[in-house]
């Protein structure tokens, strides 16, 4: 039973509620049939019995008559009763029988007979005869005592073959109906459960928005009570989280605004002093040069921070964007030791997107690369039917297994990265990296090299009009 | 002559940090703290080219952008501390040449400020007068005429609508327009292009919301056509 239950539950949604239509439909549909059918039948032979037997009677007493005058001609006087729907009648003595036409006295069964013989009563049977079925009634007759008859017995058969026709007609008409129920049962659950659902189906849908970044997406009014609480609850979480976000965005892009004009007279300062280089002293150099390296860190930061909290909220640009041609482009800023490979299938592979963010991606890997993985050897760009791949390679200590996951987390850095000490970035770089292809409708991940020691960063990005 | 550059700023250590900087570069630097200060003394001053920040106390950036565009065509840099969509779009639509988000490096200011500066070319080869459609754009002179009259294009505009009669009916990318206007490499922000047409065609354009001559071409850039 539990077992049963818990099918049962693993089923759709959908198809549980059809099914328990139709079920419904079947059962109601069968205990209809059955009992209509049961009834008719029993009504119908009942009534049919009665008629046939008030005509017997009235038969009966006919020959009983008849039996009483001097040489009867029975034979024409079964003839010429009354006879209800092909009825034919007997008239059986000792030794004697006179039939009807198309009646022969073996067409009345033995135990009939005997059981007439025995009793001064009327009996009936129903039997089949000739493969059809048919009524007999039998009674013992009372010739007068003068009469040369002993044993006389009257019997009547009347076929039931009208009423079976009619029972049969009945039971198809009754089985069509039935059939038509259940399949009005299984349009009744189809249309049921698309009315139960559609809520579902939006509601699913704009969770889906939602998580796409689009915070603005709410549910329409409905008007059925029971609904209506269900789209007010999601909207107002839908509002909550809206105003959280925001917020929240806000708030990191608010921090690291303030934290750009003191940064922008740093840097100007800082390029004046490097301008007069030659007028310091070696000590101050040094010193200058730690304030520069510090600077431009803080920078970084704060514009990784700026680039996040945009990405959690901000609009994306949509351009067609040549990776290749990116690539290239990246590839052209720095010092030129890394090896470029674009497979044919690639080659002038477009997506649909933010050019300076792909860019950043591809920045933020050499970057992780060249402080983590000592710089980067090679870059990969293929094609997988529906998306582009570039993967940057390297041929540092690589990214356990444990960590690859993590290491794209915000401010987290793998243990390569902590072992430096010196704490160069702020875990922020790979974070971005994610969240910039995951808002073009990709994916980033890290992997071994095949063999050799270092890591290959693989981001994936579905190309136009794959989306 | 020297060059002058006005810096709009009212943060007094950041002014007078990118006024060495830029001076530095050899040019003469004039200040102001308000957008209105600015704005008085706007005639006297002079300035070849103007550094404005977004976020000025009592009439903002982008006001002194449109005041001073009604004026005059000098060259503007809106420096932002904002560099999302809005900000930028909402200054260049103001009548800024080019923008720069803090913190940003003196160098790289400085090669925005001369890229800015860069005349059209005379020495070009191309510069020779030309017709298009009813559009008659005299490189040498800095002049376009439409339909006989003459059109006042701010240098940027005027630089943009000679690089795209360059080569007449061919579609350019933003890329390349960035790089050829504005001297940018290939991370330019193609914005500045797109708002710069958008400017462009309601000065030659009869009707700017279906434009003849400034033609989009979708995903690849922009074309002129007669």
């Amino acid at each position: 039973m539990k077992v049963r239950g818990l099918l049962w539950r693993r089923l759709p949604l959908r198809t549980r509620v059809i099914g328990a239509f139709t079920l419904g439909a079947a059962i109601a549909a069968l205990v209809l049939v059955v009992i209509t059918y049961g009834l008719s039948r029993q009504s119908m032979l009942q009534q049919r019995e009665e008629s046939s037997q008030r005509q017997f009677f009235a038969n009966a007493r006919q020959v009983q008559s008849s039996l009483r005058a001097e040489n009867p001609d029975l034979t024409q006087l079964l003839e010429s009763l009354p006879s209800l729907s092909g009825s034919r009648s007997i008239v059986r003595t000792g030794d004697e029988t006179w039939v009807s036409l198309s009646l022969t006295p073996s067409d009345v069964p033995t135990p009939l007979i005997t059981s007439v013989l025995e009793l001064p009563e009327a009996k009936t049977m129903r039997y089949r005869l000739d493969d059809k079925p048919v009524l007999a009634f039998g009674l013992q007759l009372r010739p007068s005592t003068a009469s040369t008859f002993n044993e006389v017995a009257y019997f009547e058969v009347v076929p039931l073959t009208e009423v079976e026709n009619t029972l049969e007609s009945l039971a198809l008409i009754l089985l069509v109906g039935g059939a038509l129920t259940v399949l009005v049962g299984v349009g009744i659950g189809l249309w049921a459960s698309g009315g139960l659902l559609r809520p579902l189906t939006d509601i699913s849908n704009a969770a889906t928005s939602i998580a796409h970044g689009r915070f603005d997406t709410r549910l329409d009014e409905v008007k059925d009570p029971d609904l209506d609480a269900l789209v007010t609850s999601f909207n107002e979480m839908a509002a909550a989280m809206e105003t959280r976000i925001t917020r929240d965005a806000r708030f990191s892009s608010d921090v690291s605004h303030e934290l750009r004009s003191p940064l922008m007279t740093l840097r100007a300062s800082i390029d004046v002093m490097q301008h007069r280089r030659e007028e310091l002293s070696e000590r101050t150099q040094q010193a200058l040069d730690l304030l520069n390296d510090e600077v431009l860190r803080f920078e970084n930061l704060v514009q990784d921070l700026l680039d996040l909290s945009r990405s959690d909220s901000g609009p994306m640009e949509n351009d067609l964007v040549n990776i290749e041609e990116l690539v290239k482009a990246t590839l052209a800023l720095s010092d030129g030791r890394i090896e470029l490979e674009i497979a044919n299938s690639a080659q002038g592979g477009l997506v649909m997107g933010d050019k300076r963010r792909l860019a950043q991606v591809l920045d933020n890997l050499l970057r992780n690369a060249e402080k983590y993985g000592n710089g980067a050897t090679r870059i990969l760009v293929s094609s997988t039917g529906t998306d582009i791949e570039i993967a940057v390679e390297d041929d540092g200590p690589g990214v356990a297994p444990s960590e690859r996951e993590l290491i794209f987390e915000r401010f987290t850095r793998g243990a390569a990265a902590r072992k430096r000490g010196t704490g160069d970035g702020a875990g922020l770089g790979l974070a971005l990296v994610d969240e910039h292809a995951r808002r073009h409708g990709g994916s980033a991940h890290v992997e071994g090299r095949e063999g050799q020691p270092g890591a290959r960063f693989v981001v994936s990005l579905p190309k136009a009009g794959h989306r | 002559m020297t060059i002058k550059i006005l810096t709009i700023e009212d943060d007094e250590r950041i002014r007078t940090a990118v006024r060495f900087a830029l001076e530095d570069e050899g040019w003469s630097v004039l200040e102001a703290e308000t957008g209105e200060q600015a704005l008085e003394n706007f005639n006297s001053m002079n300035p070849d080219l103007v550094l404005v920040d977004i976020g000025l106390p009592g009439i903002d950036g982008f006001e002194v952008c449109r005041s001073l565009r009604r004026a005059s065509d000098v060259p503007i840099i809106m420096v932002t501390a904002r560099d999302d969509t809005h900000d930028v779009v909402a200054g260049l639509e103001a009548g800024a040449d080019d923008y720069v988000s803090k913190p940003i490096a003196p160098k790289e200011l400085s090669a925005r400020i001369r890229a800015l500066l860069r005349r059209v070319k005379p020495e070009d080869s191309t510069s020779a007068p030309r017709t298009v459609g009813d559009l008659e754009i005299i490189p040498e002179e800095g002049v376009v005429r439409k339909g006989g009259e003459e059109v006042h294009l701010t240098k940027t505009e005027f630089h943009l609508l000679c690089e795209l009669s360059d080569q007449v009916g061919k579609v350019l990318s933003r890329e390349h327009l960035l790089e050829e206007v504005w001297g940018y490499d290939y991370f330019g922000d193609g914005r500045l292009v797109d708002v710069h047409v958008r400017r462009l065609r309601t000065k030659v354009e009869t009707d700017p919301a279906h434009p003849r001559h400034v033609v989009t071409v979708r995903g690849m850039g922009y074309k002129l056509q007669a």
